[in-house]
């Protein structure tokens, strides 16, 4: 039992005799009706839209006052609440705003709770009734749901278990964490039925794509991992999921990547802004930024290029096995893997880190470069 | 009675339809977002502002050029893919694989995708069940060129 209560309360004697007092005289004692807290009286700017975060952000409720430094409250209690003595320290890792915040969180996650589907209900699979892929399509469709499966169980983890890590004064973070976590387990679920449907059941485990995957969930701080995986894996993933619904052989498929797309859309969107105002507000980060990025480049790229990953891909763009098929297939996986660099580039350079755009800075600019002039010599266009 | 491809009207018939599938649309969630659509033919291009927020279209207009700072992205192609794309619309019920957005976007061969920020680039994915089934109405419309 790793925690144990300051006291026994079933033998606290005056802990008892006051249950049992309030019991048999129904007096009550009130203290907490006079709480020293602001009274608002909050409403919906657009009715259309409800109740949002945003029309809450009001006096000491607000997070447009937040502090840098959070060191008021340590404790569970939620923003605005009085916090009496007695509260426990709740030894929050994350407790400096420029850590974790980014513009517009709060609408996020208000998006992030409007656009949930149900990978049971929003799937029409009984279109699938009666459909049969050609084996080799089949098995690729099946490894590459397989592989995402894999991923997405990790990109569950890994927002979940910074939750408690983060200090309650920032619920609204909270709750996007809260509600990606729920993506995430959504897609490995879909990703898990579509496989099976393929009537293949599931294919290999990757090593080479776990070993990212580890990367992901062992960063040093919230910042390093929401680099990682929100920036870099999930912006490579968001390529992925357009791919996959260029390539899907079936319109469920088609549907599937158009829903999980947006949500990883939407967690690309928070990195972005997390990774802009953390370069903005904590500047002598950039460089721990930078070395972590240099690890996240160095494993993507290697997971991009993991064999249960390319191979699978190849097949599917082609449409099979057959020489012209592969050569195809080689042409659609190439254009795609140059597209997640260019992207992830793009991205970088839009949130305030344009020198990666160099082989100075970054080996997987080198890869690109080398990539593109390959590509070219080719006749690949991307 | 018809509406001609491309005018505002054809986006207002959308637009009316998108209002009146009200729970299809609350169902897919918030659409916040700002996009320009470009459809070259034998003379000028024509072009359009399409601003969604909340759950509708709020407004759509036509205008002489459309800055790419001003918006989120910009879908552009000519004149006869739009058509493929409708009249495959039309005919389905809904755009079949090879006629969805994602798919006839994604080489920028047939639709080309433009943007002067990755962020409104990215806005493209955030929304795009809503943006198909946005043009999936068109099977409640009828179209002429």
């Amino acid at each position: 039992m790793g925690y144990l209560a300051t006291k026994d309360y079933f033998e606290d004697r005056d802990f008892v005799d006051k249950w049992l007092y309030t019991i048999r005289t129904g007096e009550l004692d009130l203290s907490w009706m006079k709480a020293a807290t602001e009274k608002v009286k909050p409403h919906a700017e657009n009715p259309r839209r409800g109740l949002i975060y945003r029309d809450i952000d009001l006096g000491a409720y607000g997070y447009s006052n937040l502090p840098e430094k959070v060191r008021r409250n340590r404790s569970f209690a939620p923003r605005g609440a009085e916090l009496p003595e007695g509260l426990p320290d709740a030894q929050p890792w994350v407790s400096r705003k420029s850590e974790l915040w980014a513009h517009n969180t709060d609408g996020y996650y208000e998006e992030a709770v409007t656009r949930q589907w149900n990978a049971t209900t929003d799937i029409p699979w009984e279109r699938l009734e009666g459909v049969e892929l050609p084996e080799a399509t089949g098995k690729a469709l099946s490894q590459l749901m397989t592989f995402l499966t894999e991923v997405e169980m990790i990109a569950t983890d890994t927002p979940a278990m910074w939750l408690p890590r983060l200090n309650p004064e920032f619920i609204e973070v909270r709750a996007f964490i809260a509600a990606q976590a729920m993506d995430e387990a959504r897609h490995a679920e879909v990703f898990r039925k579509r496989a099976l449907t393929t009537g293949h059941g599931l294919m290999k485990a990757s090593p080479m794509n776990e070993m990212a995957l580890k990367h992901l969930r062992d960063a040093d701080s919230f910042s390093e991992m929401s680099v990682a995986l929100h920036l870099v894996a999930e912006g490579n993933v968001l390529t992925l999921f357009r791919f996959s619904e260029f390539l899907s052989p079936t319109d469920v498929d088609k549907r599937i990547f158009r829903l999980v797309m947006q949500d990883e859309a939407r967690h690309v969107g928070y990195g972005m802004q997390h990774f802009k105002w953390v370069l903005e507000h904590f500047p002598q980060k950039r460089e721990v930024l930078h070395s972590h990025l240099d690890e996240a480049e160095n494993i993507s790229f290697a997971s991009g290029a993991a064999t249960e990953l390319t191979e699978s891909f190849i097949v599917l763009a082609g449409g099979g096995l057959k020489q012209e098929n592969i050569a195809q297939g080689v042409k659609i996986t190439t254009a795609f893997q140059l597209k997640q660099m260019h992207e992830h580039f793009e991205r970088l350079d839009k949130c305030g880190m344009p020198e990666r755009k160099s082989g100075d800075r970054s080996r997987l600019w080198n890869m690109f470069e080398m990539g593109k002039a390959a590509a070219a010599e080719a006749g690949i266009k991307f | 009675m018809a509406v001609r491809f491309p005018s505002t009207e054809y986006f207002t018939a959308l637009k009316e339809r998108m209002a009146a599938e009200q729970a299809r649309f609350r169902r897919l969630g918030f659409i916040d977002t700002t996009f320009g659509i470009t459809v070259a033919g034998n003379g000028e291009p024509r072009n359009f502002i399409l601003s969604f927020e909340v759950f509708e279209l709020a407004d759509v207009r036509e205008v002489d050029a459309i800055d790419a700072a001003s918006v989120d992205f910009v879908i552009a192609g000519d004149a006869a893919v739009w058509r493929e794309m409708i009249d495959n619309i039309r005919r389905n019920g809904e755009a079949d694989t090879h006629h969805d957005i994602n798919t006839l976007t994604h080489f920028g061969e047939a639709l080309k995708i433009s943007y002067a920020d990755p962020e409104g680039h990215d806005k493209l994915y955030r929304f795009m069940e809503s943006i198909q089934e946005f043009f999936d109405l068109t099977s409640q419309v009828e179209v002429s060129f």
